[in-house]
């Protein structure tokens, strides 16, 4: 499942999560909703290792400002709280999952996480 | 407002191809787009069979176009600005806000060209170069950006970014949108600036644009918008969502997979050949045509 977040409780969610996706996306945005399904499978995949988690810009401009969110969809890993370089622009799966693994997100012993 | 069972959105050799293969089913056809934009234009084809030589690909079209119109079909020379799917079929509406409406829809829109290729373009995407004014024209209110492109993409984001920013130049050294929508664009307070973009320039964020006519535009933000509306979002408006690299997936008949949309040729993915675009093109018009015969009645 994504976890959709917003200005009041993002910060929360990210310092009792070590692992998070974030996810800056808007709905009327066509490549945002191509990565919609993405992301649901990528969450079901790495459930009890990390979290996936989505903001809509529109409706949360301070947290899309804080990440220097210009261009969606951007996706930001989170490793024990800590934001990696945003990264911007459709992306496929397995590059999402590679990225994840490289920053530490996954694997984890919790899951059955192969990648 | 046009009627017709079967719409075809792209002149190139798949949509020409399926507007002759539709058309032969009697079924009405209407297919929208402009010959001179598809890739045979201006290429050479030496590998098609029983046409020897080097043939040229703007004449192919041409006649083509003939075939086509010779069957029945009504061409309209234009680009698509939105579709929709509407009262159980389809509706689209074109630069000069002509609406068709059809039963069935055939994608034949080829694969566009989105980048630019000037300095700048890659290092700055996503800070301050986006591809999408749609989805990221939110992020530049009150700013000052440059929208480049002359066709009716660029027109329609020129449009659109005078929402948000508070200054719109619209970059394109030739026009290929309808006067229409470049009408619409200057009546919404966009800038035309008749020149080509040469480099996006910015350290962490981009600053200015310099054009081929030495000036230096002073802006927050470039949006490139090439071609038509792209495929994708064409598809995505019809309920198709496409693959990650833009291409459209069918099956063995050309079908999408939504109900009365079909697609054919380089939208489908490699091999990019006009014998391929043809294929398909015969594959979808004999599909969509049968498929209005069956289900909608003719």
């Amino acid at each position: 499942m994504v976890i959709e977040l917003n200005d009041s409780n993002f910060d929360s969610f990210i310092k009792e999560n070590d692992s998070v996706l974030v996810d800056f996306w808007a709905p009327w945005c066509g490549p945002c909703r191509r990565m919609a399904p993405l992301l649901t499978e990528i969450a079901e995949e790495v459930d009890g290792c990390a979290k996936v988690a989505k903001v809509n810009v529109d409706e949360n401009p301070a947290l899309a400002n804080r990440y220097e969110v210009a261009a969606i969809p951007t996706l930001i890993l989170f490793k024990g709280g800590q934001a990696s370089a945003p990264m911007i622009g459709m992306m496929p799966k397995n590059s999402i999952l590679d990225l994840m693994a490289s920053r530490g997100l996954i694997p984890c012993s919790k899951a059955g996480v192969t990648k | 407002m046009i009627n017709a069972d079967v719409l075809i959105i792209g002149a190139g050799p798949a949509g020409l191809q399926a507007a002759i293969h539709a058309a032969r089913k009697k079924v009405s056809v209407v297919l929208v787009g402009k010959p001179e934009n598809s890739a045979l234009a201006g290429a050479h084809i030496e590998n098609y069979l029983g046409v020897p030589g080097k043939a040229d690909g703007s004449e192919i079209l041409r006649i083509g176009t003939g075939q086509a119109e010779g069957f029945g079909c009504r061409m309209l020379k234009e680009n698509v600005t939105s579709a929709a799917r509407k009262d159980g079929g389809f509706e689209i509406v074109t630069e000069t806000d002509e609406a068709v409406r059809a039963k069935a829809v055939i994608l034949a829109t080829g694969i566009s060209r989105v980048k630019l290729g000037v300095p700048g373009e890659k290092e700055l995407f996503g800070r301050g170069v986006s591809y999408c004014a749609a989805c990221d024209g939110n992020f530049y209110k009150g700013k000052v950006v440059a929208i480049i492109g002359g066709e009716t993409e660029a027109a329609a984001s020129a449009e659109l970014m005078t929402a948000y920013a508070s200054k719109v130049y619209w970059v394109a050294k030739d026009i290929a949108a309808s006067e229409n929508m470049v009408r619409k664009a200057s009546a919404a307070g966009a800038e035309l600036v008749r020149a080509a973009a040469k480099a996006i320039k910015g350290d962490d964020r981009v600053n200015s644009l310099e054009l081929d006519n030495g000036t230096v535009l002073e802006l927050d933000g470039v949006f490139i918008e090439l071609g038509a509306k792209s495929s994708a979002d064409l598809a995505m408006d019809l309920d198709v969502m496409p693959e990650m690299d833009d291409t459209i997936k069918v099956d063995a008949s050309c079908f999408t997979g939504i109900e009365g949309v079909y697609a054919c040729g380089d939208v489908t993915g490699k091999p990019w050949q006009m014998a391929k675009a043809v294929g398909q093109g015969a594959v979808a018009g004999t599909a969509a045509a049968e498929w209005v015969r069956a289900n909608v009645g003719k």
